[in-house]
């Protein structure tokens, strides 16, 4: 019986006060099974990561780190009612990712002086901020591309939506207006409170995505440079990004920034390497492309947190470096092709098309997925997802090798979020009602992070092209890493009194309506 | 196994293998169907969070 899309009420599995559910959903016996197995191969994964003394050493010295105990729910929370190719595409993406994120931990623990101290492994090390381009290491094969953010306060978020309350409240303690972006003060909170591993030959900073991203590179960068002798550089990527006269000097900022990396690690630059990440950058490029044209049609296929958190890591983290993500992305687009030829449908029922614009709460990530379940709306992509589409060159030729520093500029400057909240208000507003008519939407779901102040000045802007165009506009508020101030039910009761009392709309899975996740991980 | 009637050893290896195969299945599926790795974390949780308290730290800006 619970074979059949949404023949379980989802909500039924939490319970109040508590951080997990009750149990796991039954999704008949061929579903159950294929879920059953990938829970173990994740737990292959996370058994592996720990009974290393080493990483052991780390669970026991940063806090973060107890935010891991979170990642098969995590998995749990973003297959929430899937079936068929919708539940198998959530798993290719999700098991590579913690296979990633799990090499990520272990490398970082192998050259961090508290921890496992491996002089010669820390020399070939390159920090990267979280929210950046890896572009820039795309013809560094010897050495490894490293960000401490991502494992310390970006994917913990994600496991853990109180994950980073923590942190935050040590970097106010410390001086730090609490109107911050969450995300910048989090990553200052871990450096202050002496939690992030410390190792590497160099550091690459770079002012993705905001000013705010740059103060928390300040506090970072003090203490890498002046206390841990690391050397930072600072990657200044234009904002106005799609203007023809800020491609040169971004150009340069490359070529100043491999120069510098070749200088404290003696490393030279691949362009064998770089050309063959290149051609993945592309690959990559066209099945994303493929999977929005699908959601074009009636029949949406890689959409919700199967396509914004795979854009997410493999875009910007990846960036073509990873041979594994490049089979993923093909046998994603396998998966949609078939379920596309089929009409199959992700829910049982779609009533409203959305694009989904803003920055995306962090501890409320699969929210997407609810927007499908509860109220049958089909989020078709997200401002995040809607990334550069351009092709880079690829081939190994003089010309292209002076063309590789403009394509990686660009890269770098169309880093996920940035692209949109900075570069004007073509991106960020008139770019958004393009997209609503290529995808046939009759929704737009906004989302309001409080303490984005690129954003949120075009909040008029945004109501008065909806009205103009007929589009029902729907405003959801939240901190983006903190539930304290708007929790998770907060962001939910938002879309609740729209639809009720806008649309009159009933749920479709009522059990969804209000849930009590507020202890929950 | 049984001391009486000794009938376990006088099983063949393959059905040895097939009743311990579908035990650890049994047991495995009972832990991933009733969630009960992420209840056991959980209860770990508070535990870890206590002893990190307790690590020494250079905390500053
Ligand atoms: S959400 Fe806004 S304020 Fe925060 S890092 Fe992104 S662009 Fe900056």
């Amino acid at each position: 019986m619970a074979k059949k899309i949404g023949s379980e009420a989802l909500g039924r599995f939490y319970k109040e006060g508590s951080k997990v559910r009750t149990r796991r959903e039954w999704r008949g016996v061929k579903d159950t099974a294929y879920d059953f197995s990938r829970w173990l191969v994740i737990m292959g994964t996370l058994g592996k990561f720990i009974i290393k003394p080493r990483n052991m050493k780390a669970m026991l010295r940063y806090r973060w780190m107890a935010n891991y105990l979170a990642v098969p729910m995590m998995v749990d929370r973003h297959t929430q009612g899937l079936r068929g190719e919708y539940l198998r595409m959530c798993h290719a993406e999700q098991d590579l990712i913690i296979d990633d994120v799990a090499k990520l931990l272990d490398k970082l623990f192998k050259g961090d002086r508290r921890i496992g101290n491996d002089e010669e492994f820390s020399k070939k090390v390159v920090l990267v901020d979280e929210n950046e381009m890896t572009a820039v290491m795309m013809g560094f094969p010897m050495l490894e591309t490293l960000s401490r953010e991502t494992p310390s306060t970006y994917v913990p978020v994600l496991l853990n939506q109180h994950s980073m309350e923590y942190y935050m409240d040590i970097a106010e303690e410390f001086g730090l207006a609490p109107d911050v972006c969450p995300m910048p003060e989090a990553e200052a909170g871990v450096s202050i409170n002496d939690d992030a591993p410390v190792l590497g030959a160099c550091a690459i900073q770079c002012n993705t995505t905001c000013d705010g991203s740059l103060l928390g590179n300040g506090v970072i960068s003090k203490r890498l440079e002046l206390e841990d002798g690391i050397p930072v550089f600072q990657l200044a990527a234009p904002l106005r990004h799609r203007e023809d006269d800020v491609q040169e000097y971004a150009a340069q900022e490359i070529r100043n920034a491999i120069a510098f990396i070749e200088k404290h690690t003696g490393a030279k630059w691949d362009w064998d390497a770089y050309f063959e990440c290149a051609k993945r950058v592309n690959l990559a490029t066209r099945c994303r492309q493929e999977w929005l044209d699908m959601n074009k049609t009636d029949y949406p296929q890689v959409f919700g947190s199967n396509l914004a958190l795979y854009t997410e890591t493999n875009y910007m983290a990846i960036c073509g470096r990873v041979p594994a993500f490049a089979k993923v992305d093909r046998k994603l687009t396998k998966l949609a092709e078939k379920a596309y030829k089929k009409k199959k449908m992700m829910a049982k029922e779609y009533r409203h098309r959305a694009i989904i614009w803003g920055v995306q709460s962090h501890y409320y990530f699969d929210f997407l997925l609810w927007l499908l379940n509860c109220w049958g709306i089909v989020p078709l992509t997200d401002m995040l997802s809607m990334v550069s589409t351009k092709e880079i060159a690829e081939v190994d030729t003089p010309e292209n090798r002076e063309q590789a520093y403009y394509d990686m500029a660009w890269l770098t400057e169309n880093m996920i979020m940035r692209n949109r909240t900075h570069g004007g208000y073509k991106v960020l507003l008139d770019e958004l009602w393009d997209f609503v008519e290529e995808f046939n939407a009759d929704m737009v779901i906004l989302w309001e992070h409080m303490s984005c102040k690129a954003l949120d000045g075009m909040h008029g802007m945004f109501e008065d092209r909806a009205r103009e165009k007929g589009i029902n506009l729907v405003w959801v508020e939240h901190d983006l890493f903190d539930p304290r101030i708007i929790s998770r039910q907060g962001v939910r009761d938002q879309i609740n009194n729209y639809m009720r009392t806008v649309m009159r709309e009933e749920p479709i899975d009522p059990s969804l309506e209000v849930l009590p996740d507020d202890q929950s991980w | 196994m049984c001391k009486k009637c000794k009938c376990c050893s006088k099983l063949p290896w393959w059905s040895k293998l097939l009743i311990a195969t579908t035990g650890i299945f049994g047991l495995l599926f009972t832990v991933y169907f009733f969630n009960l790795d992420m209840k056991l974390t959980a209860m770990m949780e508070p535990w870890l969070l206590k002893w990190y308290d307790h690590v020494d730290r250079d905390k500053h800006l």
